[in-house]
């Protein structure tokens, strides 16, 4: 994806395609599938390098999100800002957090995976529960700590704070947002914000899954069975919102906790034996369905690309108006 | 013979009076479920590394390497303890004498080599077979 080539999109036309719902759904689809096939690029990498490569080479690959990201801000189009942001986010979740808390917890510091089975009640095997989700799991208070960040920013646009800020009766104290939609950066928003809700969403996961905290009986159930409800309602709730979104790159970013979200309830459903994504973690067995859904996503990105955009989306502003 | 019989009088209304709570005590033993033994629930790993399958072992090792070949070489460390009553650094220290050394390394490596040759066995069985093999190369060293 090129700078160049998003710019060059012909100028906006009423397009009987690219409207609501259309917009949403391709979106929301994107989103749901990319979170699929970030667990199969990550296995993919390490199979493909080999895990010694892969831990090894992991700080230098996060990097090049960064770098992706220096040329994204530097950049005046939000289309390309939204993507790039995107793209950059989801390489430095996975190098520099779960590749580097794969190297601390399997190659450094000796820790074990999770065992299913151990009371006799299946096959003794391993859970999915592997050592660096062991480790994510602690750095839920330091989520939870950057999450007061932006409960407290008054240049937050995210609904779901502006919820808090309201509920909070924060909105007086914080005051007017000092930004305009001008002054924002969209390539490190999309950034940190792809970022976070992936980073919240595993926390959901690990923290309803740890068996240290929930047992494994009645209460891992019922607070499981509790969390696909909200995670249906929620995604639900969002997904009411995006399908009547116009704009590609609005609709993109709406879209990333909406796809994440969405996809708390695959984790859930497989931890509960109801379903699997092994398709997504061994594409070798299933090589005609990951290539499809891998295609799938591609056709998704590129009609995206190609889709008609509104001169805000290109970098384009309307001059102001002159007397 | 009345001593004895008096003895054995005594003996039979001891052995009356015992009886029937020592009775009931081994029916409640042999009642009593003997206890799973289960850890803290957040953890990783097994209760007794050395009594599961080796090819349960090999994923372990495939997944985590580090933490599943020290866990074994720990439970071959309280094994060789137990049977040579030296700790494991004097039991390849004695074995050092002859053929490559036994490093930490060496003993992950045996241990692994062995469950991957051998996916059927138990993890003790991989034990067996390195303390088989320091056991010979100290035998070649006396």
């Amino acid at each position: 994806m090129s700078e160049a080539n998003t710019i060059a999109q012909p100028a906006p036309a009423k397009s009987k395609l690219w409207k609501p719902p259309i917009v949403g759904l391709v979106t929301f689809v994107l989103m749901f599938l990319a979170v699929g096939l970030g667990h199969t690029m990550m296995v993919m990498i390490e199979h493909y390098l080999g895990r010694q490569t892969t831990l090894a080479v992991s700080p230098l690959l996060g990097f090049s999100g960064i770098v992706m990201l220096w040329y994204g801000v530097k950049s005046k189009n939000e289309t390309f800002q939204t993507w790039i942001g995107f793209f950059g986010g989801i390489v430095v979740w996975m190098c520099w957090v779960e590749f580097f808390y794969m190297w601390y917890g399997r190659m450094n510091w000796g820790m074990l995976p999770r065992m299913d089975g151990l009371t006799g009640e299946g096959p003794l095997e391993i859970s999915g529960t592997y050592p660096e989700y062991m480790i994510m799991g602690a750095t839920v208070g330091l989520l939870l700590m950057m999450l007061c960040f932006y409960t407290f920013d008054k240049d937050t646009r995210c609904n779901m704070f502006l919820w808090f800020q309201d509920k909070l009766g924060l909105r007086e104290g914080l005051g007017e947002s000092t930004k305009t939609a001008k002054d924002r950066n969209y390539a490190i928003i999309t950034f940190m914000e792809t970022f976070f809700v992936t980073w919240f969403c595993y926390q959901w996961n690990l923290l309803t899954f740890d068996p240290g905290l929930m047992g494994k009986g009645n209460l891992f159930l019922a607070v499981n069975l509790g969390s696909v409800f909200i995670a249906v309602v929620w995604a639900g709730f969002c997904f009411t919102r995006l399908i009547q979104f116009k704009r590609t790159a609005t609709a993109l970013r709406y879209a990333i906790p909406v796809g994440n979200i969405a996809w708390v309830n695959v984790e859930i459903l497989e931890k509960l034996d109801l379903m699997s994504h092994e398709v997504f973690l061994d594409p070798w067995s299933h090589t005609l369905e990951a290539s499809v859904l891998f295609g799938a996503l591609v056709t998704l990105v590129v009609l995206l690309l190609l889709a008609p955009k509104k001169p805000s989306e290109l970098g384009r502003r309307a001059a102001p108006a002159t007397k | 013979m009345k001593n004895g019989s008096c003895c054995m009088n005594l003996l039979n209304r001891n052995y009356r009076r015992h009886a029937l709570p020592a009775l009931a005590l081994l029916l409640a033993a042999g009642g009593a479920s003997a206890e799973k033994l289960v850890m803290p629930k957040g953890m990783g790993g097994v209760p007794d590394i050395g009594a599961i399958p080796c090819e349960v072992y090999s994923e372990m090792v495939r997944i985590a390497p580090l933490g599943s070949r020290h866990s074994l070489i720990t439970w071959s460390a309280g094994y060789l303890q137990a049977v040579t009553g030296k700790p494991l650094q004097e039991v390849v220290n004695a074995a050092d004498r002859t053929g490559p050394p036994w490093t930490y390394d060496r003993l992950g490596d045996e241990l692994t080599a062995f469950c991957t040759a051998n996916p059927k066995a138990m993890t003790r069985d991989a034990v067996l077979s390195v303390a088989r093999a320091l056991e010979a190369k100290q035998g070649a060293a006396k």
